[in-house]
């Protein structure tokens, strides 16, 4: 800002960036993604959203001053928020290698892009608000801001497993001695007696049914259901090491069925049904999954209207 | 990602000698269930592998190609 112009009138800037600051640190949860964890990762995390913050909040001051280099610059640097989903993609498929059950490839890059989204939103946020105070007022800008905060935050929470699928419990059991059924699912062939043992005294099982075609179209998201065994194994642990592939949590449909129903076994650390199920329920629907109706044959069935 | 990854059978464990020929993989022989079912857990260990059952007295180790675990 050159000293010769008006005087500027700072605060759309300074209520624009406190919107946009606020609305980025409501997202910053560890939660479901375990990411940021540690403070290194709150401050890269605060440093993206402070940066976002300022752009969103200063492009319309500078724009008023009749600064439009500087107007131009702003939007040279939301472009650099790109980076974002990379490194934050890159971070998630390294650890993947070295947890025992993976996000998959889905989820990565569904967490990847709401991280992105969340900095484009802040900066969004501010944008709005300045500009309502630069026009209004500090009073109306104030209140706009906390406005563009809550619709942000309801835009922004995506559908959860839950509100399409019902999750209950069910009884883990063996049929022509080694075929590890959940309820009635079939989940795989476990040819150890040592394992199958350990599935009857310790493992849990959970149903999962689709609530309508939604839900459906859902399950039979391979990322998905890979989302939903590793949100459960994140929730009450696995028995499982490396060397040990029967003992892996799986989701696997009703096949030779087909009911679009599926199954989900695991070996827990700790017998907790409730966290289970509130897990399963809170793992979010994966963009890939939407909206994807007619991959099965067996959707277009009638019976299962 | 949506194809299980093929199996490669890597050994089979038997008690019973007419049940397998020849084949790509090693035949490993057991007297009673108890031992065969030893054996194929020790094989499922060290070679991070999974045992199926065939319910003729015969169990096949199988490694997945693109096993992530």
């Amino acid at each position: 800002m050159s000293s010769s112009s008006a005087p500027i009138d700072w605060s759309p800037m300074v209520i624009g960036f406190a919107a946009g600051f606020i609305s980025r640190l409501i997202s910053i949860r560890t939660g479901r993604t375990h990411y940021p964890g540690y403070p290194s990762g709150y401050i890269s995390q605060l440093a993206l959203a402070i940066i976002a913050a300022m752009i969103g909040a200063s492009v319309i001051v500078s724009l008023v001053g009749k600064e439009f280099t500087a107007a131009t610059f702003l939007t040279l640097a939301a472009t650099q928020f790109r980076d974002v989903r990379t490194t934050e993609r890159q971070t998630l498929e390294q650890e993947e290698h070295f947890i025992l059950v993976g996000r998959g490839a889905g989820y990565i890059e569904g967490i990847a892009i709401t991280y992105e989204a969340r900095n484009y939103l802040s900066m969004m946020i501010a944008l709005v608000t300045s500009a309502v105070t630069q026009y209004t007022g500090v009073v109306i800008g104030g209140i706009v801001g906390i406005i563009a905060i809550i619709i942000g935050e309801i835009y922004m929470s995506g559908p959860k497993v839950g509100d399409m699928i019902e999750v209950e419990p069910a009884k883990i059991h063996f049929e022509k001695g080694s075929l590890l059924y959940v309820g009635d699912v079939m989940m795989m062939e476990v040819g150890l007696p040592h394992s199958r043992e350990r599935y009857q005294k310790e493992g849990m099982g959970v149903l999962l049914t689709p609530k309508g075609r939604r839900g459906q179209s859902v399950l039979w998201n391979v990322a998905q259901r890979q989302a939903i065994s590793h949100e459960a194994a994140a929730a009450v642990g696995t028995q499982k090491d490396v060397g040990y592939p029967e003992q892996t949590p799986l989701c696997r449909m009703d096949m030779p069925k087909g009911s679009g129903r599926a199954g989900l076994s695991i070996l827990p650390v700790e017998n907790n049904m409730e966290a289970l199920i509130k897990a399963i329920k809170n793992t979010p629907v994966l963009e890939s999954g939407k909206w994807s109706a007619l991959t099965s044959p067996v959707l277009n069935r009638k019976e299962m209207e | 990602m949506a194809d299980a990854p093929t199996p490669v059978m890597f050994a089979i464990v038997t008690t019973s000698k007419h049940a397998v020929i020849g084949g790509m993989a090693p035949v490993f022989m057991a007297d009673d269930e108890p031992e065969r079912d030893r054996i194929a857990m020790w094989l499922c260990r060290i070679t991070n592998c999974i045992a199926h059952d065939l319910h003729n007295g015969t169990l096949v180790l199988t490694v997945n190609q693109a096993s992530s675990s």
